[in-house]
């Protein structure tokens, strides 16, 4: 019951939250919501300490018939890869409470789509049904496309719809794909199986890969299937922001990893050179992209871009080191990006604009956001992969597991790294450094500006992540425990056909015969 | 009691790292009834403990001998990232060198930014600076040394931009933390690739492997030459120079580290890989081209620049070059030695710089003169230190081009000519600047010139006196060659070309009203020179360009391109919707026969075999 505890909670504060009496305060809605979330937190992390991380297998498997006709079961269970995911849905989902506004317009609606996504993405991590996690994915929609529409900005029509009709799309490859599983793997069950694709043709599999690709690959987003992105963020309030890059992007990779490494083994095999390419092509394009936008929120965006490239690189390499660098990663860029949204949100409520080409010298001490400049400051470097962050580290292993697999991909994506430096780089000198003054469109400069003083709490959310980045850069070990056992189970069978001549230069041949060269292909 | 200080000798960096965050509740603004002053004395206080404890530990290795700290940071499957410190007599005299010079240039900024309201960060960044550099001398691990020359990227770009409200220092730190993090960048493929084919990082296991290491040629070329791009960053070496002369736009006692302790530390890395590097000859080769371009390059650079702290950065990126060369060539030896010396002598040239600019306000030298009479102490200081540049018997910087021209004598002569060149055209901008700060009519600028405080004199006094003791501290440490290896004909040169720049400065002409020169190709030359070769401008429209054209080219393709096939697939099913609304006549006869015609056509389709 342990697990369904984490879906149950959210759904019955979704209840309670969207009944709570009108001639109530307003303000003590969002208290519920937050106690609902606190809540949530503390059972995932309650799980989280009886987990057993000597335990390769699903844990706290529960299973319940629902439509046998359909093959649809209630199955949960947890493992290595979903663990940390889902102790990072239950903290940014708190964290993304406690940054909305206490006056916030329909507070009910509002906070009970809140905890309905929460309640969503945790059912997704868990469920061990394929229906049943189409069912959570698809749920999770709904309420991002509401908060997206009813509380974005200026052209919150076009994002929200544009969002939505990219992830149904997704959906409906997805299922497709999920149907194609079952119905080529002759199976009468939507069990996860990792063996269910045995029985397959390599073609069966592959067709199976390219929509169950193509379907997380918008939601990830990896190019071109992008665009819904930057709009949705721009677009969407700073809480759902975070959540949105946070959280729910995190969907995309949790899906191609767990349905396309771990479920369709030989045509993963079979197709990772090229996605590989595709990581690069993400990563580069993502990080140019970023370069020249003006707009604070889209830049944080494209980087979101290329950087979840990485994980499809690690993906494809699909070494047991690169695997865990794919939790890692994820975890670590729903740490930064939302650090990043958080502090661009109070930029953007303290000075009313996020353009780079207006605001000037906000680190200003007495009259501008020294904290907040300060913070931007840190999460910046950790999303350029400064050591003693948590973006380096997962970074590092994401490269060196993917290295001896493809070497010039891997090194074509830490240019990718570099240019994350550029970018952010813009960013802070642009808008922290220089003297404070908000330049106006029409030329006219704001001489005075005397910024509004930011309360503590807003800083707090931001200071809590803050913190956490920098200590599980300093202790990566906490992190990469949940996922190590897990992930070295894993071991992808057939990497050793995965290396086309196209990707391996004729020099790197000499690689293989290094006695201190830990061997790959062998595992 | 004895391995006290060995085993807390990871202590070391943390006493730095420990003032930094000390200094928090300054620099955020929680204290202010104290004012700024007492995160200044915490941070003097935890170098000096840093200094105390590295004698401590120096005298405990010349006793027992080095020592490795070894911990498994992190571990998983194949990988193991270890942190591990290495205290060898080596590395504990560079610690002592950074700490003490660090205390010296705190002490010197208690005066210099006396006046300056954000002194607790300044001091928390300097805190965390040496934390970061006495733990890249003391690491035996590349992967730590990695990270930690990634910190002083960070901190570098932190400090050179602390005076972020002006202009010229935002372009400053941006520059400084990109081309630095370009080295990086590609030293960290090399780590990674390191990583991948050896197994460990230390630097033991890796000199072990390189024996057996079996590498295509391209990929050692390769992976050499990205294990060389991080120092050459660091050290401000061609083709990453431009930053360290923009990073002069900093605060002085930053610039007086930067200048010394934290191109040694980027040295030192070198030296540490140059027995990996050594896999690709073809990588030694670029490490004495690099370093052969840059001291000739930066030296004439350094004869054009009107700024007295570019000219003298300029020059410290000269040195480097030649500790570039000795370690292209393998000589580690002279490398270190022309490191340690030209550290002490640079860090000194630079208080007395910073002693300038704080009295004067003023760093052009077009506006200076006539200040030796009027500040005693900063002249002592700058012939001092200048003496202690330029090979003269027996001060500092003498020894480790002896040694260098000496090893070069019989195989590479051309490496001797660039040594003895290097020589000339140091001696020759010292003199230059000599004559035009402190010599002549004093100019508006110098004319109420006062010698600086106390907080400023006592360091830079100091310093001399350490900049004169040099080679006494040398021999101490057996580090000085014996007499009968002495090449004369070597010597006599050295000191030949030393005063042959001393005279070519002190007899060309100098006009201080008018900097450019009227003659056209003098002026061409002057201008080439004084624009560092228009490098940054040859950058601007290759490398920048690059990015810039890419950027924007990909921007524009996500909006028109890829965005637009989505809107128009949008506008496409939205006008194919509204034209199908037109066939909605609302009429039944127009209804009935769509579905008589449709019907008709579908009995049509499944019987058509029967027909």
């Amino acid at each position: 019951m342990m697990l369904s505890a984490l879906i149950l909670i959210p759904l019955v504060g979704t209840v309670i939250v969207s009944l709570w009496p009108h001639h109530r305060p307003a303000k003590e809605v969002g208290q519920v919501a937050l106690l609902v979330q606190v809540l949530s937190l503390v059972g995932a992390i309650v799980v989280a300490t009886r987990f057993d991380i000597q335990q390769p297998d699903l844990q706290f498997v529960e299973s319940l018939p629902w439509i046998d006709a359909l093959g649809l079961t209630y199955q949960l269970g947890v493992d290595g890869l979903s663990m940390p995911l889902l102790v990072i849905n239950s903290l940014l989902g708190a964290i993304a409470v406690y940054a909305s506004a206490a006056t916030i317009q329909r507070p009910r609606l509002y906070f009970s789509l809140m905890l309905l996504i929460n309640m969503a993405v945790a059912g997704a991590f868990l469920a061990q049904n394929l229906i049943l996690f189409f069912i959570f994915y698809e749920l999770e929609l709904i309420p991002l496309y509401l908060l997206i529409a009813i509380w974005g900005g200026a052209r919150r029509g076009y994002a929200a719809t544009k969002f939505l009709i990219y992830t149904a799309t997704s959906g409906i490859l997805i299922l497709g794909g999920f149907l194609g599983f079952v119905w080529l793997g002759g199976t009468g069950s939507f069990n996860y199986d990792a063996t269910l694709a045995q029985s397959m043709t390599l073609w069966q599999q592959g067709t199976i890969l390219i929509a169950i690709l193509i379907g997380f690959g918008i939601k990830i987003p990896l190019f071109p299937f992008h665009t819904w992105l930057p709009d949705a963020h721009v677009e969407a309030s700073t809480p759902v922001s975070v959540l949105l890059a946070g959280v729910l992007l995190k969907l995309g990779t949790y899906g191609i990893v767990r349905f396309g490494l771990q479920m369709l083994p030989d045509a993963w095999a079979f197709f990772a050179p090229w996605l590989a390419v595709w990581a690069v092509v993400s990563v580069l394009y993502g990080s140019l992209a970023a370069i020249a936008q003006t707009d604070m929120k889209k830049m944080v965006a494209y980087s979101s871009i290329g950087h979840m490239g990485y994980i499809l690189l690690a993906a494809a390499a699909a070494t047991p080191l690169a695997i865990l660098g794919t939790v890692l990663q994820m975890v670590s860029h729903g740490l930064i990006s939302g650090l990043l949204f958080l502090l661009v949100g109070i930029v953007y409520k303290t000075t009313g604009t996020r353009d780079l080409t207006v605001l000037r010298g906000l680190l200003n001490p007495e009259r501008g956001l020294p904290l907040v400049g300060s913070l931007m400051i840190l999460g910046v470097m950790a999303s350029a992969g400064i050591p003693g962050m948590v973006g380096f580290i997962s970074e590092f292993i994401v490269f060196r597991g993917s290295f001896l697999t493809f070497p010039v991909p891997t090194l074509l994506c830490m240019v990718g790294a570099g240019l994350t430096a550029v970018y952010f780089l813009l960013l802070v000198n642009r808008v922290f450094f220089g003297r404070l003054a908000i330049a106006l469109p029409s030329d006219k400069v704001e001489p005075d500006v005397m910024l509004p003083p930011v309360a503590w709490r807003d800083r707090l959310p931001a200071i809590a992540l803050a913190l956490l980045i920098v200590v599980l850069g300093l202790q990566p070990h906490w992190l990469s425990r949940w996922s190590e056992v897990t992930t070295l189970a894993w071991r992808s069978p057939s990497v050793a056909i995965a290396q086309p001549p196209s990707t391996t230069p004729p020099s790197m041949a000499g690689f293989a015969p290094l006695p201190f060269t830990p061997d790959v292909t062998d595992d | 009691m004895a391995d006290f200080w060995m085993q807390s000798g990871w202590l070391i960096p943390a006493y730095g790292l420990v003032g930094a965050i000390a200094t928090l509740p300054w620099s955020l603004g929680l204290v202010r009834r104290t004012g700024q002053r007492p995160a200044a004395y915490l941070n003097l206080v935890m170098t000096l403990l840093a200094f105390v404890h590295g004698v401590g530990a120096f005298r405990r290795v010349r006793e027992y001998g080095s020592q490795e700290l070894n911990w498994d940071w992190f571990q998983i499957t194949d990988l193991t990232l270890h942190v591990s410190f290495e205290l060898s007599r080596l590395s504990l005299g560079i610690v002592l060198l950074i700490t003490g010079l660090s205390f010296l240039a705190q002490f010197f900024a208690l005066g210099y930014l006396e006046k300056d309201w954000a002194l607790g960060r300044f001091f928390g960044l300097m805190g965390f600076f040496e934390a970061a550099m006495s733990g890249v001398i003391l690491s035996s691990s590349l992967f730590l040394s990695y990270s930690l020359l990634e910190m002083l990227t960070l901190s570098t770009y932190l400090l050179v931009g602390f005076w972020y409200a002006q202009p010229l220092v935002v372009t400053a730190a941006r520059d400084a933390f990109l081309t630095k993090r370009i080295g990086d960048v590609l030293l960290l493929m090399g780590m990674i690739a390191l990583s991948a084919f050896a197994g460990s990082l230390r630097f033991n296991d890796l000199y072990e492997w390189v024996k057996v290491a079996d590498l295509a040629p391209l990929v050692a070329t390769l992976l050499g030459v990205a294990l060389i791009a991080g120092p050459t960053g660091k050290c401000a070496q061609f083709p990453l120079h431009l930053w360290l002369d923009e990073a002069m736009e900093g605060p002085n006692p930053a610039s007086i580290l930067r200048n010394s302790v934290v191109v040694t530390c980027g040295a030192y890395v070198l030296i540490r890989l140059q027995p990996i590097v050594v896999l690709s000859p073809i990588a030694l080769d670029v490490l004495i081209g690099i370093g052969t371009i840059t001291a000739l390059g930066a030296s004439l650079v350094a004869l054009a620049q009107v700024d007295i702290k570019r000219t003298f950065s300029y020059s410290t990126s000269a040195y480097l070059g030649l500790v570039f060369i000795a370690v292209g060539t393998e000589w580690p030896g002279v490398a270190l030695t022309i490191l340690l010396t030209h550290a002490i002598a640079k860090a000194l040239l630079f208080m007395s710089v910073g002693a300038i600019i704080l009295t004067t306000n003023c760093q052009d030298l077009t506006e200076l003169g006539g200040l030796s009479r009027k500040m005693p102490a900063t002249t002592v200081a700058y012939i001092t230190a200048g003496l202690g540049m330029v090979g003269i018997f027996p001060l500092g910087c003498f020894w480790g081009y002896t040694l260098g021209i000496d090893f070069f004598w019989q195989s590479q002569p051309a490496l001797v000519a660039v040594f003895l060149l290097v020589n000339l055209l140091t001696a020759l901008n010292l003199t230059r600047v000599f004559r035009l700060v402190f010599l002549g009519a004093a100019q508006p600028k110098s004319r109420r010139a006062p010698e600086v405080a106390w907080p400023m004199a006592v360091p830079m006094v100091t310093l001399v006196g350490v900049t004169l003791l040099v080679p006494l501290g040398m021999h101490q440490m057996d580090l000085l060659p014996p007499w009968r290896y002495i090449n004369v004909t070597a010597f006599v040169l050295l000191i030949a070309s030393g005063v042959a720049g001393v005279a070519i400065g002190a007899a060309m002409p100098l006009s201080q009203a008018l900097a450019r020169s009227t003659q056209k190709p003098l002026r061409i030359l002057q201008d080439l020179l004084a624009y560092d070769f228009y490098t940054e401008k040859l950058y601007r429209l290759t490398v920048v360009g690059l990015v810039e054209r890419l950027s924007l080219a990909s921007s524009w393709f996500d909006r028109y391109i890829v965005d637009g096939v989505v809107n128009s697939i949008g506008l496409a099913s939205l006008m194919g919707g509204e034209s199908l609304k037109y066939s909605v006549s609302g009429r039944s006869q127009g209804y009935i026969l769509t579905i008589v015609v449709g019907v008709g056509l579908l009995v049509l389709l499944t019987t058509w075999r029967m027909w």
